[in-house]
């Protein structure tokens, strides 16, 4: 009787849970298709060509700020992806009919335009003539980073993004403003309290995470499917911007608190300093630049820029670092190009090395090469006279745009972690002795350079 | 019987007995028994599994919705609105009126909306206007009819309020000296029983609406010319219309809803509020052909006054090639009357904390804002720099496009500016006229950016230096011998009167009398002869060409220049060294011109004109231009008068102060 019954009641059980399975199967297909329900059908729409809502999206809102003499181009990495594959092609012709929708017809939720803040008035009509046609738009504001570094300025709050909505399909605008530093920024995208916060799946947006900052564009008029669009002139570069384009702010606030707590030198020397640092440093990153040598600010004026938005007045030389995989050999004859020559070179391609270039009046540059290990970095030191190696080690970092004595440059984006690791705990309190042998909190004894080899490793010019 | 009966239950056991044959089967086959139930089991291991990660899917794909929004996306900061006004949505106000010789209120529901007990201040008829319809203070004014003049500034003001305004009166001290019949019958005729008789130190409040009811009216006489009367309050209850009673039917475009924003918040602003026929907010004027200037910054330097800000700003919209998106107004405090303003405009306003007093307020002000339109416009080479006390000219922007690549060029300029300090009626002519000076001048000028982020920036003077910019600008450190450029004819005019330096008289004698240039589309006159060096050339060819003056005569005499017109004299002054100003002072105060301290002097040679004629004053031997002096010429030597005490010093001190 008793196994009788065991074997009832596995069977029953199995069979209950063989129809719960299926309803619960059922259910999860159903509630998956629900939350993508606007990708699914439009894979529908995809299917008969240019019937997509998306296509029909995208011209409507082509024609919309057409009708208001805005200039907007495509930023939209995945057709930007898409269109690099065939860039050849569409440039040829410009205005030849496409055969099939390529571009515009893959299902997507979004489609991402920019648009250059200084080249629109902010009128209200182009909202009014949007909501006649049936888009739902969101706006949003934020403050304006460029009063940001201001004492005490309030401006009015500016737009950083739009969102045009119809139908299944939504819009991304993104402004872009230019900076000082000449190049372009975007805001991030981040909503206030009373914004409907499911106006669009925020999270998909391929912009506004982050605030990013890129070089001005050169544009290229295309016709693709059909549509007359303008895109950045070269879409893999733009591309290839957009993956590491994350931008910090500098910390204004905190600036302003620590020049509360340590008035600013005013003295006609500071002021004087920092104009040499300021150009030393322009100059710098000019010939970098040129050169295409990723370069970003280190030591002591990174810790300018990140505990005081400015350069350290006492610091009296500019520091850059840069990952030795990056060196190139040109990099001396093109410093004493510009004009500032060799001072002293130590170390060797391989190990610890470090350039130090002449600026005008006693202004020096060091340029630091960072050495990547596993779970560290570290760059080396060499001490002239014994032939002794330092190194100075830190935690990974990536590096992030800035804006920096109207220039701009990258920082780690982990800067308080590099800024700790150079300058300890107590990297707040400005210190005017400093030995960079024993002061940085990150120092460690590494050997001594074979006497051999030290006419090549120790070179002072 | 029952037992009888066929048993219902028939089927089942007939089931019973096939699944009891099934089960005999399988009993037989152990193994494959076991493979069911072990498969039994599985099944169900799978559903539980199933069941799990659906739900752990479902439950994280919630949690990221919601944390989509909560965290990378969320502003850190609440924005709490909080409600400006606390009367909105009621239909009854009390109001509250106060009036006595030391003090004055107004409390509106219980919100104090005007409080003035300063000593030695605030003398006279306090007037406060609501909207009918939300109880918002929309004015404020205070007009001192103890002293002339002010009552005709009060009838204007309260014409230009709208119908159906509620006023509310109150004065303080006395209001009634220089109250003259022409305003009493305004008040009058807004339902006041009182206004009429209204007499010395008399105390006196008043609420109407303008054009209708009045809800109350309280006065005290005083008993004696030695006394005031008696404080009275007046307490009353005022009844709200609709909203849009109170609102004017424009027709629905951008503008209009900017305009109906501005006016139902301010009032006091004339016709840009009438219902019928409002002046226009958008001016459009002539672009200019080749316009150089139309991508320079404008900024514009204002305070609380409003009024001024109001007529600074359609002064410069209606000026041939602006470019409103290029003008920042930059505002200085959390004042909401000039934002309004800058609002009704459509352009954009920053506001600025202040950090510190008077004139050291002024100079980080105009730091701040520099700073921030070189940080906004980040492509622009230059700012032209305005304040809100200027009226621009029509060619405002045509004369800087036609000169500002001088300034881009030739390195000996330190600024070009729209203001001739010794342009006035009489002693300028020419509108294509331009001249290098020594001096900066200000009002209206434009800044190059590298000269202020390489020299100014950096060494701004700091809050507690408490300098005036414009002076700390003059100071040879900074100028380091460098010129400005400036019209003959002025292209800004200073309307300012109240100001933290100015006062009636001083604006009289000073600046009434200037000349601002109203001649759209003017041609400068050979641009190029600006340059450093070809401007020593003009100099001597004019000096060349000059015919020497009789110094025999008395200069400050108007027959010392002879009844011609188009020629150009030359006189010599003395002027021993390069400092020495003691004769020019003199001069220039019998000209009537600038003379509180020495303006618009080139290598110690003034240019400007009389009777028409161009007029050259050389100062002997200082000036370089002395060796042109015919040596038969005695240079002119004008004695500063004794020293009166404090009669020149005030004036002064305020000329040093003021641009």
């Amino acid at each position: 009787m008793q196994k009788i019954n065991r074997n009832v009641v596995l069977a029953l059980l199995s069979l209950t849970s063989l129809v719960f399975l299926l309803f619960q199967l059922c259910y999860y297909k159903f509630y998956l298709s629900q939350k993508n329900g606007a990708a699914f059908s439009k894979a529908r729409g995809s299917q008969s060509g240019q019937d997509s809502t998306r296509w029909h999206v995208v011209r409507k809102f082509l024609g919309l700020i057409s009708s208001h003499n805005i200039p907007v181009y495509l930023i939209d990495p995945l057709i930007l992806g898409l269109v690099d594959k065939d860039i050849e092609q569409i440039r040829s012709s410009p205005d030849g009919p496409s055969p099939e929708c390529k571009y515009f017809c893959a299902p997507r939720d979004f489609t991402t335009f920019a648009l250059l803040d200084k080249t629109w008035k902010h009128e209200v009509g182009l909202f009014r003539t949007a909501e006649k046609m049936g888009f739902q738009w969101l706006k949003i504001i934020n403050r304006d980073p460029r009063l940001d570094g201001m004492d005490d300025l309030s401006g009015m709050e500016i737009p950083l993004h739009y969102i045009f909505k119809l139908a299944s399909h939504a819009i991304h605008l993104v402004v872009f403003y230019e900076r000082s530093g000449n190049f372009l920024w975007h805001g991030p995208l981040r909503l206030k309290q009373h914004m409907d916060r499911k106006f669009v799946p925020f999270r998909k947006l391929h912009f506004g995470r982050y605030p990013g900052a890129y070089e001005k564009p050169e544009l290229l008029l295309v016709s693709i499917d059909d549509l007359k669009v303008q895109i950045p002139k070269n879409p893999s570069s733009f591309l290839e911007e957009m993956s590491h384009s994350r931008f910090l702010e500098c910390r204004y606030r905190e600036a302003r608190a620590f020049f509360q707590l340590y008035p600013d030198d005013a003295s006609l020397d500071a002021v004087e300093f920092r104009k040499k640092a300021k150009s030393l440093l322009h100059l710098a990153a000019l010939t970098l630049n040129n050169l295409g040598v990723k370069f970003w600010l280190s030591s002591g004026t990174c810790l300018g820029w990140y505990r005081q938005c400015n350069v350290i007045p006492h610091s009296k030389d500019v520091d850059l670092g840069i990952f030795i995989r990056d060196y190139k050999a040109d990099i001396i004859p093109a410093f004493q190009k510009a004009g500032l020559p060799l001072k002293h070179k130590f170390g060797k391609v391989e190990d610890s090395l470090e350039l130090s270039f002449q600026g005008q009046d006693d202004v020096k540059l060091d340029i630091f090469f960072f050495y990547e290990e596993d779970d560290h970095i570290w760059n080396g030191g060499t001490q002239a006279k014994s032939g002794k190696k330092f190194k100075y080690l830190f935690p990974k970092f990536t590096l992030c745009w800035t804006e920096f004595v109207e220039l701009k440059v990258h920082v780690p984006c982990e800067t308080l972690q590099y800024v700790e690791a150079n300058y300890g705990p107590e990297w707040k309190v400005p210190v005017k002795v400093w030995d960079w042998k024993s002061s940085p909190s990150n120092v460690q004894d590494n050997g001594v350079w074979p006497v051999d080899e030290w006419d090549d490793v120790i070179q002072i010019y | 019987m029952d037992e009888w009966k066929p048993n219902p239950a028939v089927k089942p056991h007939k089931k019973r007995s096939w699944y009891l044959a099934w089960k005999y089967k399988l009993m037989n086959q152990r193994a494959l028994r076991k493979l069911c139930q072990t498969g039994a089991v599985l099944f169900l291991l799978v559903t539980v599994i199933v069941n799990i990660k659906l739900i752990l899917d479902t439950r994280r794909a919630a949690y990221e919705e919601e944390e989509e929004s909560a965290q990378d996306y969320d502003d850190e900061m609440l924005n709490v609105e909080v409600p400006r006004h606390p009367v909105n949505n009621k239909k009854v106000l009390d109001v509250e009126v106060y009036s006595s010789r030391s003090k004055v209120y107004v409390a509106v529901d219980g919100t104090t909306v005007l409080e003035d007990e300063a000593r030695e201040q605030g003398r006279g008829i306090h007037v406060i206007v609501l909207n009918q319809a939300t109880g918002h203070v929309m004015a404020k004014r205070v007009f001192d009819t103890y002293s002339p003049h002010e009552d005709e500034a009060m009838v204007l003001f309260l014409n230009m309020v709208a119908r159906g305004r509620i006023l509310i009166f109150t004065i303080k001290d006395e209001g009634s000296f220089h109250l003259k019949e022409t305003a009493k019958n305004v008040l009058k005729s807004l339902g006041s029983q009182v206004a009429p008789f209204l007499s010395w130190r008399d105390m006196w409040t008043f609420v109407g609406k303008k054009g209708g009811e009045v809800y109350g009216e309280k006065h005290a006489k005083s008993p004696a010319l030695s006394t005031w009367g008696d404080p009275v309050l007046l307490k009353t209850e005022v009844h709200l219309t609709s909203v849009e009673d109170a609102e004017c039917h424009w027709p629905d475009t951008e503008l209009n809803r900017r305009r109906k924003r501005f006016c139902s918040k301010v009032e006091g602003y004339g016709s840009v509020c009438s219902c019928k026929d409002p002046t226009p907010i958008e001016f459009n004027p002539d672009p200019l052909k080749d316009n150089k200037v139309f991508d320079v910054p404008v900024a514009v330097i204002a305070g609380n006054r409003p009024n001024y800000l109001y007529r600074m700003l359609r002064s410069l919209l209606s000026a041939q090639g602006v470019n409103p998106q290029m003008i920042t107004v930059f505002i200085d405090g959390y004042y909401e009357e000039p934002m309004d303003v800058v609002e009704l405009f459509g352009l954009s306003g920053i506001q600025h904390t202040p950090i510190s007093i008077k004139n050291a307020r002024v100079s980080q002000d105009y730091k701040a804002s520099l700073t921030a339109t070189f940080n906004l416009f980040p492509e622009a080479k230059f700012a032209v720099v305005l304040e809100e006390d200027l009226d621009i000219s029509v060619d405002f922007f045509s004369f800087l496009s036609q000169s500002i690549h001088l300034l881009e060029e030739d390195e000996s300029l330190y600024c070009i500016s729209a203001w001739n300090d010794q342009g006035y009626e009489h002693t300028a002519e020419d509108p294509s006229l331009l001249y290098r000076v020594e001096t900066m001048p200000g009002l209206g000028w434009v800044l190059r950016k590298s000269l202020y982020k390489d020299e100014l920036e950096p060494k701004w003077p700091t809050p507690e230096k408490l300098w005036d910019w414009d002076m700390w600008m003059r100071m040879p450190e900074q100028r380091k011998g460098r010129e400005c450029i400036i019209p003959d004819i002025s292209r800004s005019y200073h309307f300012g009167i109240v100001g933290l330096n100015m006062n009636g008289y001083f604006h009289e004698a000073y600046f009434k009398k200037h000349k601002f240039n109203t001649v759209p589309n003017v041609q400068l006159k050979n641009v190029e002869s600006l340059r450093k060096d070809n401007y020593e050339t003009e100099i001597h060819r004019l000096l060349g060409e000059a015919e020497v003056l009789d110094h025999s005569k008395n200069p400050c005499e108007d027959s010392f220049v002879p009844d011609t017109e188009g020629r150009v004299y030359v006189m010599f002054i003395r002027m021993d060294q390069e400092a020495d100003f003691t004769t020019w002072t003199q001069l220039a105060k019998c000209l009537h011109i600038w003379d509180l301290d020495v303006r618009g002097n080139h290598k110690g040679l003034w240019r400007l004109f009389r009777k028409k004629n161009h007029f050259l004053v050389v100062g002997v031997p200082a000036s370089p231009y002395s060796s042109k002096k015919p040596s038969s010429v005695t240079p002119i030597y004008m004695e500063p008068p004794a020293k009166e005490e404090g009669a020149v010093a005030v004036p002064a001190v305020a000329a040093a102060e003021q641009t």
